[in-house]
């Protein structure tokens, strides 16, 4: 059949089709549509056989390149993923974060230990060798952070001169977030990345805790960080483990090629990181405007933040689990 | 095939074709981006300074929000492409031409991080030259590749001639250059169509110009099918 009337035959179908996409497209529009809906697979696949006709007899490169462009169209409205965005989140928060953090065990108990060891380690080297901070900061940070923690301060914490909470607020979304963003994204690189940034953390948070409680200024600090700490330091030990879990898809990716186990490995370690970007913003939160008040006595400060890492561990261990399932 | 064309294959046993886009144009459109962002963070700064003290922290946020969110939610809901890459009528697809959704954009974006290094997406702008596809480290895992977006143009068809046999008989391919002469014939110049047409000298003889060109015309005209 020679081009021509192939397209005579099919012409009133074709512009059925791009009308119908037309329409489809533009929700404001209230025009009836040329055929109804239950109708769309199957002209959509009539469309694709066409194109496959056209390709075959090597009709011409306009008529191709239109087909093309209407089955591409007809691709992506029927095979797009909408799924419901409300439902997946509610349930995220409500369990889906917790079992996802249990099925990645293996990471989190790497990233969480790859960061709070070198804390710990740095508070205990601390009380025994105080100047070994001055082998990892200048003098004048060491200073900075001891100004900011003195128990003259009307405001703890970062007191800047003219600073508010919502500065504050504004300031620990920026940097806290966008650490814990490098931290997973650092962990493309084979987990090196990821593994620096957590022991890099780990390390200067855990001489800094370590150099205040061995000067003294004990009250001030731990009233300070005992209501954020648990969501922070957690949150950040999770984004170390997306990334590694990244890494380790590169390094043995087992059946699968590097591209696809890094694609898989992807998929999960990004929601990770949407649970751990969100304990971060309830910390900013709670650092910017519960932390630094001098209002609210140390004695309450220390029993919410005791609460919340029970309440943290808690939700980690049991929250999500199905009853009756194995 | 040229190769910077990717053949997707759909589940009705056809391959839809993605034309890709090359890492020039979306170097370009990031500029555009950052100049964009740039500007809006500027423009929201003078507005919020005006306002009041509380200013700085929204500032902050909304710095924030501009550097990890602002692809995100183009992507996401707004077509497909941020406004520099819509400027190049780039657009961002699943590697099987579907529109991307929530967690892939993010995963693209959020390695943005990767490929920012060294400097000014050196990592990226390597791996988008290395890769058959384009694709830079957010793309290869996220699994997406940018493209060309169709853009509405009018379809040229042949002009209409009486139509004539072809005196010697012509494969499918030359049949096709023929067609394709016709079809483009109204992007050419008179002078230089009739330089083209004179290449056929099997078909059109000696006629030389424009008397050329239209022999060669009506000889497509017979081939594409009209009476």
């Amino acid at each position: 059949m020679k081009q021509e009337q192939f397209e005579a035959l099919y012409r009133s179908r074709w512009n059925e089709f791009s009308e119908w996409l037309k329409i489809a497209k533009n929700k404001k529009s209230h025009e009836p549509l040329p055929f109804p809906i239950s109708e769309f697979p199957h002209r959509y696949r009539v469309l694709c056989q066409d194109l496959a006709l056209a390709r075959d007899r090597q009709y011409s490169a306009e008529l191709c390149e239109q087909l093309n462009q209407w089955v591409l169209s007809g691709h992506q409205l029927f095979y797009q993923n909408k799924s419901n965005e409300k439902n997946k989140i509610l349930d995220f928060i409500f369990g889906g974060f917790a079992e996802l953090v249990r099925q990645e065990a293996k990471f989190v108990v790497t990233g969480l230990g790859l960061f709070f060891v070198p804390l710990i380690t740095l508070m205990i080297v601390m009380q025994f060798s105080p100047d070994f901070i001055y082998y990892l900061m200048p003098p004048d940070r060491v200073r900075d952070m001891e100004s900011m923690y003195s128990p003259e301060n009307r405001v703890l914490g970062r007191a800047r001169q003219a600073s508010t909470d919502i500065t504050m607020f504004g300031f620990y979304i920026y940097n806290n977030i966008k650490i814990g963003f490098q931290t997973f994204a650092g962990g493309l690189l084979f987990g090196i990345g990821a593994i620096f940034f957590l022991l890099a953390n780990g390390i200067i948070i855990g001489s800094i805790a370590g150099h205040l409680t061995h000067v003294g200024y004990i009250t001030t600090f731990y009233s300070f960080v005992a209501g954020h700490s648990a969501l922070e330091l957690t949150a950040i030990g999770l984004c170390g483990a997306a990334g590694l879990k990244l890494g380790f898809a590169l390094i043995a990716p087992g059946q699968l090629s590097r591209g696809q186990a890094l694609r898989q490995a992807a998929q999960q370690a990004v929601r990770i990181v949407y649970g751990a970007g969100g304990m971060l913003f309830i910390a900013a939160f709670i650092e910017a405007f519960w932390s630094s008040s001098r209002i609210i006595p140390p004695s309450v400060k220390y029993a919410v933040g005791i609460a919340l890492w029970v309440l943290l561990i808690c939700y980690f261990l049991f929250a999500g689990r199905r009853r009756g399932t194995g | 095939m040229l190769d910077t064309a990717r053949a997707v294959p759909t589940p009705e046993g056809i391959e839809l074709t993605l034309r890709l886009a090359g890492p020039f144009a979306r170097a370009i459109a990031w500029f555009i981006d950052l100049g964009i962002r740039a500007g809006l963070l500027i423009l929201l700064s003078f507005i919020l300074l005006a306002l009041g003290r509380a200013a700085l922290g929204v500032i902050l946020i909304a710095f924030f929000l501009l550097e990890w969110f602002y692809p995100v939610l183009c992507e996401v809901y707004w077509g497909g492409a941020t406004p520099g890459k819509k400027a190049f009528d780039l657009v961002v697809l699943n590697d099987n031409g579907t529109p991307v959704t929530w967690s892939t954009s993010m995963i693209r974006n959020l390695l943005r991080a990767v490929d920012f290094l060294p400097f000014l997406n050196g990592f990226g702008f390597i791996s988008m030259l290395l890769n058959r596809e384009f694709k830079r480290l957010g793309d290869i895992v996220a699994g997406t590749v940018v493209v060309y977006r169709e853009t509405k143009r009018t379809h040229f068809s042949l002009p209409k001639e009486m139509p004539l046999p072809p005196p010697i008989s012509l494969s499918l391919s030359e049949q096709r250059a023929i067609i394709g002469f016709g079809e483009r014939i109204q992007q050419l110049t008179p002078q230089r169509a009739g330089e083209l047409a004179e290449l056929a000298q099997p078909v059109v003889g000696k006629a030389q110009g424009d008397a050329a060109t239209k022999r060669l015309l009506q000889v497509a005209n017979f081939l594409i099918g009209r009476k």
